[in-house]
């Protein structure tokens, strides 16, 4: 990680340019391949996405402390959650391929395991929320505790419970793109191989299936959000369009069904087969830990790295997409476009990408990284320049400042906790992420992993994942704590 | 020191300033009064050029504005200093930090922009900055964040940041709008305190006449230079005098006070205190003392 410096950083970058070029135009010849994984990998996100959920429910109930009733389910429920919400989707998806067979179900099973964690968080979150007013009154009345549930808090948090599992779905159809990767099922498989095979047109015209799915699905969920929390959803008007929509997702929920070849009896089978692996995951080996901790501190590092030439990038890239600074639209519109693009599609997508254009290793790892958040800071730092209260402007403006005064005095100080916040959200999640570029072979400790399994030395699996786990909450935790301080 | 000639701007469509002249001279200072959507806020900002004006000529001291170069623009804003209804500050920030913005303006070139631009001021800056707050009466807090304090305390501090600038001139659209009765003549003894002690010239806009006529009548000095006022009974105009300015065009003859609350379309120009002109004091109306 030490050459690291901007000369390698803009030949990094120019040669993945040259990369990008040679994908043009996308071929879309033999299409005939592609729908079917094209509606699998629908069909992973959705599943994922409703199995997650069923079990998120009672789950999110007995890990928010005003439901949960018994303190020490509480806290097991609790800790459980934690746990899960710590492994990274791909990895679970790992897991459950090496134990239970390639396939979507394995893929299905992964999204549903990181969604409980997930949506567990943001139920409990939601439940503590509440009124408490309303409780007390049914509970006056003798209800018993579900019935407190169901009459009381249950209306209070069902819209924002319908937001989360959006924002799940939205997110699971993202990772369905690539667990492909580790043979999981869905569209990642033949980026996978297209890419290897040096069919960069053929990849393209992959990537542009995949963003045109995750640009409806993002769109779709995007606008049923803002309805539900303005309370429109279903309202006189939009009947009509929204119940569409709703029979529309249903439809395709269903008919998805048909792409997961799901075989109880083989799912029956496997199940002794995870608790086989897991068994011969114990006890960890922990012979190469020194090594491991020295990867593991790499894997860290690329993390820091790439936040950081993200966060260089995102700030003019911020400014420039923000309506009150850029003033004219074809700028921040297109900007605004720019860093979408780069926030929607799945950082393993462009791993690919950088590991064929620069090679492997944590270089193309922090590449990936750094492109990747660039589209989520720039995004967020430019809703919150766009909130920027514009009276201190206006009066700084008085003085006769220049421009560039007039931002560093006004706007910045603005903006800067703000921008803090964001940064160590995202820095925790490029850990994780971090941590997993290594599948592909963009650097970090995911390489080691992946290597043990293969090699069925699932003993050092298990160290390995202990110190991902350990890393990841520590960071977690920190980070939090932070977030608190700076705002 | 401010001259605005024939002076048009429309929004939309509805005439806001309809051909307003207007000429306050050096040292004045002048309270705009007028019921609200008279279009006293869109004038004061024409000064400044946050407005621009459809047609008409506005010029501070002795130079006409020219609204369409950003540069020129810039220039003529260092010397007016501008003050705001909602004080318009930097919340999450220092006293002492908004206080040095109103520098930037003049830091603006060189190592002086450089500094400023990263963050640091000279230690002559930072002195003069402490100064200030001690003139505004909030020294002690200068090292305190804006959000933690109160109305008056945040406008003293938007006053700071004014000076701060070195101006001629000061602008205040409604400085006390938003501030409890006491706090507001303190503010506005404050806004008089600057004109007298450092001849800076002041226009300020108040919205209602009542508060005008209680605070500018009390805190006059009864012993400024302008002698020729001091006729020691007469509880407002003896040294104040008013006139209103029409929208539709010039300053028009005295009125009586009922007149003000009758008012719809018209801008009161309320001159509490003479220092250097005295030709407004000769049409002073014999009607307007008996009506206070
Ligand atoms: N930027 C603007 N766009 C459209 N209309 C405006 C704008 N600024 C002011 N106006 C209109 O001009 C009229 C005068 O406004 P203003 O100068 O703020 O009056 P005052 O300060 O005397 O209350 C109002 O009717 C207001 O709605
Ligand atoms: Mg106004």
């Amino acid at each position: 990680m030490s050459h690291l410096d901007i000369g390698t950083l803009f030949e990094g970058f120019a040669s993945s340019i040259s990369l990008v070029r040679e994908m043009f135009p996308p071929d879309f010849a033999r299409w005939e391949k592609i729908p079917p994984l094209a509606m699998e990998t629908i069909a992973i996100g959705f599943w994922g996405t409703i199995l997650g959920m069923l079990i998120s429910f009672p789950l999110g109930f007995l890990s928010a402390k005003n439901t949960s009733g018994n303190i020490v389910l509480y806290n097991i429920s609790k800790g459980l959650v934690n746990f899960l919400r710590a492994i990274p989707d791909i990895l679970y998806a790992l897991l459950f391929v090496v134990s239970i067979g390639m396939g979507a179900v394995a893929g299905v099973l992964a999204l549903a395991f990181s969604t409980i964690g997930l949506l567990s968080k943001f139920y409990a979150e939601a439940v503590e929320s509440i009124d408490t007013k309303p409780v007390e009154a049914i509970e006056a009345t003798g209800g018993h505790s579900l019935s407190v549930i169901r009459h009381a808090v249950l209306p209070q948090v069902f819209p924002l419970f319908m937001g989360y599992n959006l924002y799940a779905l939205d997110h699971n159809i993202r990772a369905a793109m690539m667990l492909g990767l580790v043979g999981a099922g869905g569209l990642g498989v033949e980026l996978f191989f297209q890419m290897r095979s040096f069919n960069y047109q053929k990849a393209a015209a992959i990537i542009v299936i995949m963003f045109v799915i995750i640009t409806v699905i993002d769109r779709v969920s995007a606008y049923l959000r803002n309805r539900i929390i303005e309370g429109t959803f279903l309202n006189k008007q939009n009947r009509i369009k929204d119940f569409s929509l709703l029979s529309i997702i249903f439809i395709i929920t269903i008919l998805s069904l048909y792409f997961i070849p799901v075989s109880f009896k083989e799912i029956a089978h496997g199940m002794p087969r995870i608790w086989e692996f897991l068994n011969s995951m114990f006890p960890p080996d922990f012979s190469d830990i020194s090594s491991y901790v020295k990867l593991m501190a790499e894997t860290v590092g690329m993390g820091i790295s790439g936040t950081f030439i993200a966060v260089l990038i995102s700030v003019p890239m911020g400014m420039l997409s923000a309506r009150n600074m850029a003033h004219r639209p074809l700028i921040y519109n297109l900007m605004k476009e720019i860093a979408n693009f780069f926030r929607a599609m799945p950082e393993l997508m462009f791993a690919l990408i950088f590991v064929a254009a620069v090679g492997l290793g944590p270089f193309a790892g922090v590449l990936v990284i750094a492109i990747h958040t660039a589209g989520f800071l720039g995004k967020f730092y430019a809703e919150a320049i766009e909130n920027v209260d514009p009276k201190p402007v206006e009066a700084v403006e008085a003085t006769g400042a220049r421009f560039i005064q007039r931002i560093r005095h006004s706007v910045f100080p603005q903006v800067m906790p703000l921008f803090n916040s964001y940064n160590l959200y995202i820095l925790d999640r490029n850990i994780r992420a971090s941590t997993v570029m290594g599948i592909v072979g963009a650097g970090g400790i995911g390489f080691d992993l992946v290597m043990s399994m293969k090699l069925f030395e699932y003993q050092k699996t298990a160290t390995l994942i202990l110190i991902i786990l350990f890393t990841v909450m520590l960071v977690d935790w920190l980070s939090s704590y932070l977030r608190k301080k700076v705002v | 020191m401010v001259r605005v000639e024939n002076m048009h701007k429309r929004f939309n469509g509805k005439a806001v300033l309809n051909g307003v002249n207007m000429s306050v001279h050096k040292g004045e200072a002048v309270a705009l009064i007028g019921p609200s959507g008279s279009g006293k806020t869109t004038l004061i900002r024409a000064i400044n050029g946050f407005v621009v004006p459809d047609s008409g000529k506005v010029t501070v001291g002795g130079k006409g504005i020219n609204y369409r170069n950003k540069e020129s623009l810039r220039q003529t804003r260092k010397k007016i200093g501008m003050i705001y209804q909602l004080f318009n500050l930097v919340e999450r920030t220092s006293v002492l930090e908004n206080v040095m913005a109103g520098a930037l303006g003049r830091l603006d070139r060189g190592v002086d922009f450089i500094s400023s631009t990263i963050g640091f001021f000279s230690r002559q800056e930072r002195g003069k900055a402490l100064e200030i707050l001690g003139f505004v009466d909030i020294a002690d807090k200068a090292y305190e964040r804006v959000d933690k304090l109160s109305g008056g305390q945040k406008q003293r501090v938007a006053i700071a940041r004014a000076l701060m600038q070195e101006p001629e001139l000061l602008l205040a659209d409604e400085p006390i709008a938003n501030l409890d009765p006491k706090t507001s003549s303190n503010i506005l003894e404050l806004l008089l305190k600057i004109n007298m002690e450092k001849g800076i010239t002041l226009i300020t806009v108040l919205h209602h006449l009542d508060s005008v006529m209680d605070n500018f009548g009390r805190c006059l000095p009864l012993k400024t230079e302008t002698s020729i006022l001091t006729a020691k009974h007469a509880p407002l105009p003896k040294n104040a005098s008013m006139t209103f300015m029409n929208l539709k065009g010039r300053l028009n003859a005295w009125q009586r006070k009922s007149a003000f609350y009758k008012a719809g379309n018209w801008i009161f120009r309320v001159v509490p205190f003479y220092r250097h002109s005295g030709h407004f004091l000769q049409d002073v109306p014999s009607g307007y003392r008996d009506a206070v």
